[in-house]
This record gives structure tokens, C-alpha cells and sequence, in this order.
């Protein structure tokens, strides 16, 4: 009867290895089909983050070009108000005052067009917001790579532990990223943190 | 006191695109005397070098921080008096206080307007 036990015992225990041994095999061969498209997808990373980069520096340009056309229209119009200033006073001179007022009230709309340029100048920090971004998801890509490669090269163990792991430079970056989208401070609710410390 | 507009000024951003957009909000508020650094060490080299009356900096910056220029002009016997304005992006509450606690003079969010920098600059010197 004991020994019947025993045999058993031995019988289910061997089940189980087999069983064990299976899946041991069904998961390596698994690991070692996904690391062919996981080394390929891996390098095309540096190409993604480089495409990044290279947006990074378009839109600067592009920026650069805006603010270089801006001031050149803001230099012409400064030139054009000098003129108009002096005509002014011309016919001021010759009693036209009509004419005068006119082109009083054509300087006046100039003079608010250079608000409407600092808004153009000011609303182009977008750039740098953007530009800020981009960096955070190069570093998040370059560290995706060499975690990929790393998986690629040494799975087994590794492969499980990577994705439980929250120190990471790309977790760090993620978070930094979600967090800048939700919770943002606008120039008020700073105003009220610095109240608090006393800057009135 | 309120601001000299021949005071010194040094705008210290990586970002060549709001380097140009502080420097033309200074302008338009009637400072001409404005030099530029690309990050917090070539920023500190210059306000060793030469005399500034006021700094305004981003806080991102590779190389030297902003809040780390800002620890160490606060460290600095001979600039540790000058008035700093943070213009960035760095929008988190942590930011801020850490911004204070460093000896931050005012503090701007990144987008921001011509308003914004006339009324934190009337604020620094009143």
C-alpha cells in the first residue's frame, strides 16, 4: 500500500517535470523567434531618435526665420512711422489738419500692429516647449534600445525583470512627460506659490 | 528702485529661439544692454568677468542648470546680490519652492507674455 503511495507520488512528480520541461522549451523557443524582429525593431531606434533630433532643429530654424521676418516688418513699419511723423507735421504746418489727423490716426494703427508682433515674437516660445519634449523622448528611446538589445542579447532572466522595473531612465522620463501635461502650472497658480513665500 | 534701462543684463538659455524672444521683450520695454550664455557655467564665467545688474534664466540647460547657476551666484560673495528672474518650462510646484529655497527673485512659466515680464520686472525693482 505505502509503496503504491510512493510510486504514485513519483508518477504525478514526473508529470510535472515533463509538463515543466515543455513549457521551459515552449518559451525558449518563443524568446528565440521574438529576438530576430526585437534586434530589427531595436535598430531602427537611433533612426527614430535621430528624425527627432533632426525636427528639433527644422522647427528652430523655422522659428529662427519667423523672428528674422518679424523684426524685418517691425523695422520697416518703425521706418514708415518716422515718415508718416514728419508728414504730419508738414501739413500741420500748411493747416491741412484733416489730412493730418488721417495720418495721425494711420501711425496710431501701426503702433498697435508692434503689440501684434511681440505677441507673434512671444507665442514662438512654442519651440522651445517642443524642443524640450523631443529631448525627453530621445533619451526615452535610446534607453528603450539598449534595453531591447540587452533582452535580445542576454534574455532569459533578464526578460522578466526589465519590464517590473520602475528606477529606469525611461520611467523617470515617461513620468516626467505625463506629469508635464497634467499638472502644468499656469503663470497664476505660480503667482500664488510665490505669494506664499512672500514675493508680493 | 525702479529698473535702470542701461542696466546689464544677461539672458542665459540652450534654447537660441527664447534667447532672441527675451532679448526682443527686454528691448521692447526699453533694455539694450543685453548679453547672452548658452547654459549656467558659460553664464557663471560671464558674471565673473564682468559686471551685470540682473540675469534671467532658463532652469533646462545642458552642462550647468539654471537652479544650479542660481545656488551658485547665492554662494558668491561678489554676485550674490543680483536680482535672478527663472523663465521656464519647469512648471511643477517642487520647482518653484526648490526655486525659492535656491533665492530665486521672481519666477516665470514658459509660455508667457510681454505683461508677464514687465510686471515680474517692475516687481524685482520696485
Amino acid at each position: 500500500m505505502r509503496e503504491d503511495l510512493v510510486q504514485n507520488g513519483k508518477h504525478k512528480l514526473y508529470d510535472q517535470l515533463g509538463e515543466l520541461a515543455r513549457f521551459v522549451e515552449t518559451a525558449l523557443r518563443t524568446l528565440n523567434q521574438a529576438s530576430v524582429p526585437i534586434a530589427a525593431s531595436s535598430s531602427e531606434l537611433p533612426a527614430v531618435a535621430s528624425h527627432l533630433a533632426e525636427l528639433n532643429k527644422m522647427t528652430e530654424e523655422g522659428t529662427l526665420e519667423v523672428m528674422r521676418l518679424t523684426d524685418l516688418i517691425q523695422d520697416n513699419h518703425g521706418q514708415t512711422m518716422k515718415e508718416l511723423t514728419e508728414i504730419r507735421e508738414v501739413l500741420k504746418a500748411v493747416d491741412c489738419t484733416t489730412l493730418a489727423h488721417r495720418i495721425q490716426t494711420t501711425a496710431d494703427n501701426l503702433k498697435q500692429d508692434d503689440q501684434l508682433f511681440m505677441q507673434i515674437m512671444t507665442a514662438l516660445s512654442f519651440q522651445d516647449l517642443v524642443a524640450q519634449r523631443v529631448k525627453k523622448l530621445v533619451g526615452i528611446l535610446n534607453d528603450v534600445q539598449d534595453k531591447l538589445m540587452k533582452l535580445v542579447v542576454v534574455f532569459g532572466p533578464k526578460a522578466d525583470e526589465d519590464p517590473g522595473g520602475t528606477d529606469s531612465k525611461s520611467d523617470e522620463l515617461l513620468k516626467q512627460l505625463e506629469e508635464s501635461k497634467t499638472m502644468a502650472m499656469k503663470q497664476n497658480v505660480a503667482d500664488e506659490i510665490l505669494a506664499q513665500y512672500g514675493f508680493k | 528702485m525702479p529698473a535702470d534701462p542701461n542696466m546689464k543684463i544677461l539672458v542665459v538659455d540652450d534654447m537660441a529661439t527664447m534667447r532672441r524672444i527675451v532679448k526682443t521683450l527686454l528691448k521692447q520695454l526699453g533694455f539694450t544692454n543685453i548679453s547672452e550664455a548658452e547654459n549656467g557655467e558659460e553664464g557663471l564665467q560671464k558674471l565673473r568677468s564682468e559686471k551685470f545688474d540682473f540675469v534671467v534664466s532658463d532652469w533646462n540647460m545642458p552642462i550647468m542648470t539654471g537652479i544650479d547657476m542660481l545656488r551658485a551666484i547665492r554662494a558668491d560673495e561678489a554676485l550674490k546680490a543680483i536680482p535672478v528672474l527663472m523663465v521656464t518650462a519647469e512648471a511643477q510646484q517642487q520647482n518653484l519652492v526648490e526655486a525659492v529655497q535656491a533665492g530665486v527673485s521672481n519666477y516665470i512659466v514658459k509660455p508667457f507674455t510681454a505683461e508677464t515680464m514687465q510686471e515680474k520686472l517692475a516687481k524685482i525693482f520696485k
